[in-house]
């Protein structure tokens, strides 16, 4: 039987697409198959084949057993705004805002940032294409400031990441765009944070990047859109790091243009397969990534896949520190119930506000202080922590529990732990 | 936590520690330090201990930081670059120098265009702040609108008033039929049957007398006492109510299984030593007690129609004695008292709150009976919904309560308290404030009513006119939760507020807001502890002077002082000292 692939309907921030195709329709790479209802981008074919299923929530392409070469490339292509638009770019950081709503802006002479920062840990897609193809991504830059009127553009990376910086030194050719060296500090690769690290302005929680005339957009984003504009080409693949307990060994794998609807179990087996009992799969990273189920589809924003280690059992009584940063509480939630343990109580750090549903930090990566959480939790009767901090919050919460006798953990230990990775606790 | 500039001033001269990692060249902000208000927590709990070198908030705030710090590190000088060192002030305390020697409002001036006078022998850094509506309502608004007729004259009108007749009780005996001659008061023996049939969940009645020399005795646990008060003329709060000294009715009870009912803490024990004499809501030092324990069916101790069926016996056998003293001749009475309700116009408006138990199962009470201090003709609170009810100064002191409360001895409030609370007379009597009314309010079970009904009272307190309000409670834990949502609900509405309870160790308060920061602890145990002997912890006369003291000090803008994270009953006798 020939494969299947799942297409979701929604794989951006915004409303559920149209299907444009029907049922039993042949189609190509980079076929248009759905179209935004509102806020949205179109999806495109990652396969060449036949439509066999349409619901609510995906299209389900039967692929053909021979896969041509090269891809339907777009038409109706005008300017840089219209190009991206066609081709369905969205962040491909792991947001998924639309990018053709995100640049149709006029900075005023602002900047254009390029967020090379990949700050969860275990990732290095973005590095690797950082190193491999520095010019797709240079000239993306230059298109989204062309496209926004910025005078500036600017490559927020860690100042860890030497090999990228100089493949990125290579190709800037302009002197408006610039490297910013950032410290190797969770959140950093945080849009606001960026911004207060690169401009030097903090913005409010519920402020866009434009408040302080900037864009942020993610390299990999930035590589599609010089793909859209330069080959006519949609969409269609994703970059992903494979890492976890996997029969190739613990270290991080990236895989380039993975077609979209591509499983999660298939990427793994490609990987090398899991290697004995494992505790879950997590989609995205260690901090913010969530569980996924094995046949889970790729989509436009995945960026990890980490096959984690099985859970720490833990019987204590549980009190969970909820930061924006990290884990939310549900998910906290989850990692206590599957460790065993029961919850004493739950706070959220004094700087996460809720915006639109989700929780946002005040000042990301700048720790206002655990200690009256920390108390209150213990009085709540928590005797273990589970946190789901920043760097620096991490780093305060670790000044304090271990002098209550109160052992902690973070959201993102069992995927450390199974890579042999430093855990997030106190910085060095 | 990190802090706000506002709050970093008001914390200028309380030690500065960073909240958090703090990195080398770092200007030191608000932000960087450690809320001061959690400090004693963090030194209980070993976080933090605090060098005596350790630099003000004052001190740090701008300074450079000279190498990385982690979290809660107390800030030295040895830290920063460009410290300016601390110069020690002298103290002046001694001679008087920095007290505030007397408050006076001017009473011969109309109030809202009065005058506050600050004498002060010396003062230096004094900081003087006045609430704009200070300026605003009085005396910008009475000179430039003076002849608007706003400025209410001093003056008081008594609206109402209500005699009371006391007869002094000599000897009080069982006998065959009721009668009061002479001083002498007999209870028919009879009535201990007859009053089975005022419910049918009284399976036995039983009645004896304790005079004061007798009363090392074994008692079940007091459910209340009652005072014997009859009404002559008119209703209750009003006209002529006749009152017999020296005796008082002690309620006791057990269900059939022998369960002690309103057992939630329990006065059990020797009459001598488990009840504090000469308390509002005990028997004084000389009453002779009719003691009533009635036995009800069994299973029924824990539930409204239980305890609510033994007070109903209990007052069958008073109304028969209330007949007869409706007879005693005026001539006979050894005190005549004429309390008026009185209207002081020009003063502040103030209204006191008393939340009342209202969580149903035994928690209860009974509003405006027909008899003073009765059960008939009352309506239960639960019943009511546990909204807020407002009595008139006189309704109360005639005995519009009659408690069914069951909390811990020693800060239940009985209805004996109700009948001579002694926060109503302080605030009655105080020419310097109105007292309008007082609003009883239940303290319902569920959280969602706890807020309905706290909701209600604001409403009706914005709807009064008022410029303060004392809230007091009874018991301690859950009714505590009503308590801080009925001062918020007062006092976010610029109302100003004073809070009684006792707390003190064992009640310590579970929650709290910005609005409770002016309140009176009534504990009167060495330790702090519900003592499990009656009426102990209960609003006593100087706990009610302080109340209104307070009260008074917080209307006139002036701030009070944090109270202490742990009790201590030194701050209420320091406190007792300013009352003169």
């Amino acid at each position: 039987m020939s494969k299947l692939y799942k297409i979701l309907l929604k794989q951006h921030i915004g409303a559920v697409n149209k299907p444009v195709i029907s049922v039993g329709d042949f189609v190509r790479k980079g076929t248009l198959i759905a179209e935004p209802s509102g806020l949205g981008a179109n999806i495109h074919s990652s396969i060449d084949g036949r439509v066999k299923e349409i619901d609510k929530d995906a299209i389900f392409i039967e692929a053909d057993k021979v896969q041509r070469e090269g891809f339907q490339s777009l038409d109706n292509t005008g300017s840089i705004i219209d190009t991206i638009k066609a081709a369905g770019i969205v962040g491909m950081g792991g947001a998924g805002f639309p990018t053709h709503v995100k640049l149709n802006v006029h900075l005023n002479g602002g900047v254009v940032i390029a967020n090379a920062v990949e700050c969860e840990p275990l990732l290095v897609h973005n590095m690797k294409q950082i190193i491999e193809a520095p010019e797709l991504i240079y000239k993306g830059l230059c298109y989204a400031m062309e496209a926004s009127n910025a005078k500036r553009g600017v490559f927020a990376i860690k100042a860890k990441n030497k090999e990228a910086i100089a493949a990125l030194q290579k190709v800037i050719k302009k002197d408006n765009i610039q490297i910013a060296e950032l410290p190797d500090m969770y959140p950093m690769g945080e849009e606001r944070a960026i911004i207060r690290e690169v401009l030097g302005q903090l913005l409010a929680p519920d402020q866009l990047p434009s408040a302080a005339d900037a864009v942020v957009l993610n390299v990999e984003t930035l590589s599609r859109i010089t793909e859209a504009i330069e080959q006519k080409r949609p969409v269609i693949s994703k970059n992903i790091t494979i890492v976890g307990k996997l029969k190739s060994g613990i270290e991080s794998k990236a895989f380039m243009d993975v077609p979209i609807g591509t499983t999660v179990r298939e990427l793994i087996e490609a990987a090398g397969g899991i290697d004995g009992e494992y505790g879950e799969i997590i989609m995205g990273g260690p901090f913010t990534g969530v569980s996924v189920d094995i046949d889970q589809a790729i989509t436009k924003t995945s960026g990890g896949i980490i096959v984690t280690m099985p859970f720490m059992k833990e019987k204590r009584r549980m009190g969970l520190l909820v930061c924006a940063c990290g884990a939310n509480e549900q998910r906290l939630r989850e990692i206590a119930a599957k460790m065993g343990a029961s919850i004493a109580g739950v706070e959220k750090c004094k700087q996460a506000v809720e915006i639109k549903g989700s929780l946002k930090c005040e000042d990301p990566g700048n720790c206002p202080g655990q200690a009256e959480k920390v108390l209150k939790l213990k009085k709540d009767g928590a005797e273990v922590l589970l946190i789901s901090n920043c760097s620096d919050c991490t780093n305060t919460v670790m000044c304090v529990a271990p002098k209550l006798k109160m052992p902690i953990y973070h959201c993102t230990d069992h995927a450390m732990r199974t890579v042999n990775h430093s855990l997030i606790r106190r910085l060095k | 936590m990190s802090i706000t500039k506002e709050s970093a001033n008001q914390h200028k001269n309380d030690p500065a520690i960073v909240c958090c990692r703090t990195t080398k060249g770092t200007v030191i902000s608000p932000s960087d330090l450690e809320d001061p208000a959690i400090l004693p927590d963090l030194e209980e709990s070993g976080l933090v201990t605090i060098p005596e070198n350790v630099l003000k908030i004052g001190q740090v705030i701008g300074a450079k930081l000279l190498k990385d710090i982690d979290g809660l590190t107390p800030i030295t000088a040895d830290l920063l670059e460009g410290i300016i060192e601390e110069k020690k002030e002298k103290s002046n305390v001694e001679n008087g120098g920095n007290k505030v020697e007397k408050v006076s409002g001017n009473k011969e001036a109309t109030f809202s265009g009065g005058f506050v006078r600050l004498s002060v022998d010396q003062m230096n850094g004094v900081n003087l702040e006045f609430p704009v509506e200070v300026l605003n309502s009085g005396l910008i608004k009475a000179s430039s609108q003076a002849p608007a007729g706003k400025v209410e004259k001093i003056e008081d009108e008594t609206v109402n008033t209500l005699k009371r007749r006391e007869f002094a009780v000599k000897k009080v005996e069982l006998g065959k039929e009721t009668s009061f001659k002479n001083g002498v008061l007999v209870i028919r023996e009879a009535l201990c049957k007859e009053a089975l049939k005022a419910d049918p969940l009284t399976k036995k009645i039983e009645m004896d007398i304790i005079t004061p020399d007798n009363r090392h005795q074994y008692s079940n646990t007091i459910m209340d006492v009652i005072p014997i008060a009859a009404k002559v003329e008119g209703g209750l709060g009003n006209g002529i109510t006749n009152i017999m000294n020296d005796v008082v009715f002690i309620l006791t009870g057990l269900d059939e299984n022998g369960l002690q009912v309103h057992e939630f803490g329990s006065c059990e024990g020797y009459l001598d030593e488990k009840i504090s004499y000469g308390k509002p809501g005990c028997p004084d030092q000389k009453d002779i007690m009719v003691r009533v324990h009635v036995t009800i069916a069994a299973n029924t101790g824990m539930e409204r129609r239980g305890p609510y069926a033994a007070h109903k016996a209990c007052d069958v056998i008073i109304q028969e004695i209330r007949e007869v003293l409706k007879k005693a001749s005026a001539s006979e009475a050894v005190k005549e008292e004429v309390c008026n309700e009185v209207v002081r116009h020009g003063r502040p408006r103030v209204v006191l709150v008393k939340e009342i138990m209202g969580q149903g199962a035994m928690h209860d009470n009974v509003m405006l009976p027909t008899e003073p201090a009765g059960v008939l003709g009352g309506r239960q609170n639960v019943d009511l919904g546990n909204v807020p009810v407002v009595l008139s100064a006189n309704e109360v002191r005639d005995g519009g309560i009659h408690a069914l409360t069951c909390i811990g001895p020693a800060s239940k409030e009985d209805t004996r308290h109700y009948f001579r609370e002694p926060l109503l007379e302080a605030m009655a009597n105080d020419e310097e404030i109105n007292l309008v009314g007082v609003v009883f309010i239940g303290s319902p079970q569920v959280n969602d009513e706890k807020t309905f009904v706290a909701k209600r009272l604001g409403t009706l307190a914005g709807t009064m006119n008022i410029e303060g309000a004392i809230v007091t409670t009874e018991g301690f834990g859950n009714n505590h939760i009503d308590f801080a949502l009925n001062i918020e609900e007062i006092g976010k509405r610029g109302i100003n507020v004073v809070g009684v309870t006792y707390a003190a160790y064992q009640g310590q308060l579970v929650v709290g807001n910005q609005y409770m920061d002016a309140m009176i602890e009534v504990n009167k145990d060495a330790g702090g502890f519900e003592s499990e002997i009656l009426g102990e912890n209960t609003i006593c006369p100087e706990d009610a002077d302080r109340a209104v003291l307070m009260l008074k000090t917080k209307m006139a803008g002036i701030p009070i002082e944090a109270a202490d994270r742990k009790w201590d009953n030194a701050v209420i006798q320091a406190n007792q000292k300013l009352v003169k």
